[in-house]
């Protein structure tokens, strides 16, 4: 009886918190399919409901939604962080992880500290660094940016080679190979998941960044915008009320490739956990 | 040892970040004050630099206009290849400005262009301008309230000639006067309806209903709909204190605000405003919930700006009607609300690699043509005094509205400081002061934040 009640006790208060946690997604969902096009805050579903919203993000640009330009330039940029911060980390944590030299702890802690700095403090003087090389209001500048410091962010990837066992490479190197083989065909490997972290990871920052693309996309030219930047600009006070449905469908859009990576990832996921290679 | 060395990587670190912090702060003081140096170099383009010595012909070209030659000529003549302006416009304004881009290029049509057109609302130009001037467009527009800190960085060319027409004589004297700092014209002003009056549905309220605000509030409340007003926004507040006499204004520093609502009388317009919000049919409303609220129908009245006519207009349909702002009763006397008046200026980037041009261009997008084609595709007011003076424009009641208001607007002139305080005083009077505030103290503490010194 005790249990009955504790447990639907225990269910209400996870129920209260799913609650609370769905609302503000369901209502941007709920109010992209909104035939009125502004906030309507006094009724929480739509009273007409239409696909019109997601027709004008992709097949009616105008010079404020121009969605599949800038969902192009968004997935450039991320897919190409996404591919050189992956690289970086992995390798920044095999080495840090398998490899012994003189200052390798002094060189960890160090940087660990610094990348626990927050990056928007060093933002001005970023984006004056690289107006002069004319990268700013260019996509291979966002690109530079984001990837620039990932190597940093080797800490939890490291920690994952760590677990793999120092007797496999040793038993390569027996066999002759080199460090480069060791890496790409023993570590990488058996490191799956942590891939599957880190790319997902690295490929959110770019993905969901507003502060640093605001800052360095600042000629006004839209078609030039990430979505992040295109869907703020369109919460102006002055277009709010013509374009707030749309922007919903926008936000509700942006959710799409990231559940796609994730499927597609979530498999290697799974598969690195449960497979093992050292027995005892 | 180890404990050592991590504790010196720890403290070096550390420093490295603080300078780091401090060095993105000082980067961007120069960035903003470099300009204000060069500004005066730039009014004498023949003193600098060689970029820019292309241009000193035509810039200096319409001083020598009384010789008897033609500006416009000169400036055509002195230019070589290709001509690349950056224009922002309001997102708004986009449609309109690509027309009379392609108008211009016609008209100019010896000269090879490479304008590009992006996105900049007026209201938000300086914050972007500032963060960089010399990467921001060669002509933007924005509001005149601007003006002072896009001067201060020297973000604005001077208009020191004109090619095709009259810019202070050409637009109406007030709107002339925003454009100017200290007696110089900065801007070509492009709208003078930048203000606020009374949007009314006239089938709920007569013409003799809408000269009180108590008036108003009876009749509302019998019709069970509401009038709204962004009560909590500096901007809007200020037609109470405004009204009933009391000062808020810029100090000649340009920065800091003079300010005596908590003087003699300042009390009563806050208890004004309290007894006129607790009726719970004033309501205090942002300016998205209106355009909701009107086109529902909850809404009968509201104080809104020239941008919100098209809302009122199709949901009152035959009964759209405007006015200007009514009184209100503050310690038993009535009181006209005040409000602020404001235009929307261009203003030519000093730093732009063909200032001429810019200049010949933002006359372009402001000659009584183009405003008047701005009236008729989006309903704004013209500050130029023959397209305002059309019968189309005497017609429109909400610049109708505004021109009867105008004689009770100031123009908006204040310093950084008065909003948010502004902002916290109207959400505490407009959610019926709560927590039962001593009004004189709750002026003397906004007073206080408004008149803050800036560092």
């Amino acid at each position: 009886m005790k249990k009955t009640i504790n447990s639907i006790l225990r269910h209400l208060v996870l129920l209260l918190l799913a609650v609370v946690w769905l609302i503000p997604i369901l209502w941007l969902f709920v109010t992209s399919f909104s035939a009125y096009k502004g906030i309507n805050t006094s009724h929480f579903f739509p009273e007409d409901w239409t696909m019109d919203n997601y027709a004008q993000l992709f097949l009616r640009s105008d010079s404020i939604v121009q969605y599949n330009k800038w969902f192009m330039n968004t997935l450039v940029i991320a897919i190409f962080t996404c591919l050189i911060s992956t690289v970086l980390v992995l390798m920044v944590s095999y080495t840090m992880s398998k490899l012994r030299f003189p200052g390798r702890k002094s060189l960890m802690s160090f940087s660990i500290i610094l990348n626990m700095f927050p990056g928007v403090l060093s933002m001005i003087a970023i984006y004056f660094i690289l107006k002069t090389f004319n990268l700013t209001n260019s996509h291979i500048g966002m690109i530079i940016v984001y990837s620039a410091g990932a190597g940093l962010g080797f800490l939890i990837c490291k920690g994952f080679m760590d677990t793999i066992s120092v007797s496999l490479s040793e038993a390569a190197r027996l066999e002759g190979a080199s460090e480069a083989k060791i890496f790409w065909k023993i570590i990488i490997p058996l490191s799956k998941p942590i891939i599957v972290y880190t790319v997902i990871s690295s490929f959110l920052v770019p993905w969901g960044d507003f502060v640093f693309a605001k800052l360095m996309l600042n000629s006004g030219i839209a078609t030039d915008w990430t979505v992040a930047i295109g869907l703020f600009n369109m919460l102006g006070k002055s277009m709010i009320n013509k374009y707030f449905s749309v922007f919903c469908a926008g936000g509700v859009v942006i959710s799409v490739p990231i559940s796609i990576l994730f499927l597609i990832m979530q498999k290697f996921y799974v598969e690195g956990i449960t497979g093992g290679s050292v027995k005892g | 040892m180890k404990k050592k060395v991590l504790a010196t990587l720890l403290a070096t670190a550390m420093t490295v970040g603080c300078l780091t912090g401090c060095g993105g702060g000082a980067a961007e003081q120069p960035a903003a004050e470099a300009p204000a140096a060069e500004a005066p170099a730039a009014e004498e383009p023949a003193a600098e630099a060689p970029a820019a010595e292309e241009e000193a012909p035509a810039v200096e070209a319409p001083a020598t206009a009384e010789e008897g030659t033609d500006p416009v000529a000169n400036l055509i003549a002195a230019t070589t290849g290709t001509v690349t302006l950056k224009v922002w416009a309001s997102e708004e304004d986009q449609d309109l400005t690509t027309k009379l881009l392609d108008d211009f290029k016609a008209a100019y049509s010896d000269v090879t262009f490479d304008i590009t057109l992006g996105a900049e609302s007026e209201s938000t130009a300086k914050d972007t301008v500032l963060t960089d001037v010399e990467a921001a467009a060669d002509v933007y527009a924005f509001a005149d309230d601007q003006i002072n800190d896009l001067v201060n960085a020297g973000a604005l060319q001077e208009v020191v000639a004109n090619y095709t027409f009259d810019v202070v004589n050409e637009n109406a004297t007030g709107a002339v006067e925003a454009a100017a700092v200290d007696g110089k014209v900065y801007a070509y002003p492009m709208t003078a309806d930048n203000g606020y009056f009374m949007f009314y549905d006239s089938s709920v309220f007569s013409e003799s209903d809408v000269q009180s605000l108590e008036k108003m509030i009876e009749v509302a409340d019998a019709a069970g709909k509401k009038i709204a007003m962004d009560i909590s926004n500096g901007w809007y507040i200020y037609a109470f204190f405004q009204g009933a006499g009391l000062e808020l204004k810029l100090n000649d520093d340009g920065l800091t605000n003079t300010c005596t609502w908590n003087a003699a009388g300042g009390t009563d317009v806050a208890q004004a405003i309290l007894d006129l919000t607790a009726s719970n049919v004033l309501v205090d409303m942002s300016d998205e919930d209106m355009a909701t609220q009107i086109a529902e129908g909850n809404v009968a009245a509201c104080v809104n700006g020239t941008w919100r006519a098209e809302t009122a207009a199709e949901a009152w349909g035959d009964n759209y009607a405007a006015t200007k702002l009514p009184t209100f009763k503050a310690g038993g006397k009535d009181c006209q609300m005040s409000s602020y008046s404001g235009y929307k200026l261009v203003g030519v980037n000093p730093h732009s690699a063909n200032v001429g041009w810019a200049m010949l261009l933002a006359e372009f997008l402001t000659n009584e043509s183009a405003q008047t084609a701005r009236f008729e595709a989006r309903g704004l007011g013209p500050s130029n005094l023959n397209a305002a003076g059309s019968d189309a424009v005497q017609a429109n009641p909400a610049i109708a509205a505004l021109a009867e208001q105008a004689a009770y607007a100031t123009p908006q002139r204040v310093g950084g400081n008065f909003w948010s305080p502004a902002e916290t005083l109207g959400q505490i009077l407009a959610s019926g002061n709560p927590d039962g505030t001593d009004l004189q103290e709750l002026l003397d503490t906004t007073v206080e934040g408004i008149t803050a010194p800036v560092e």
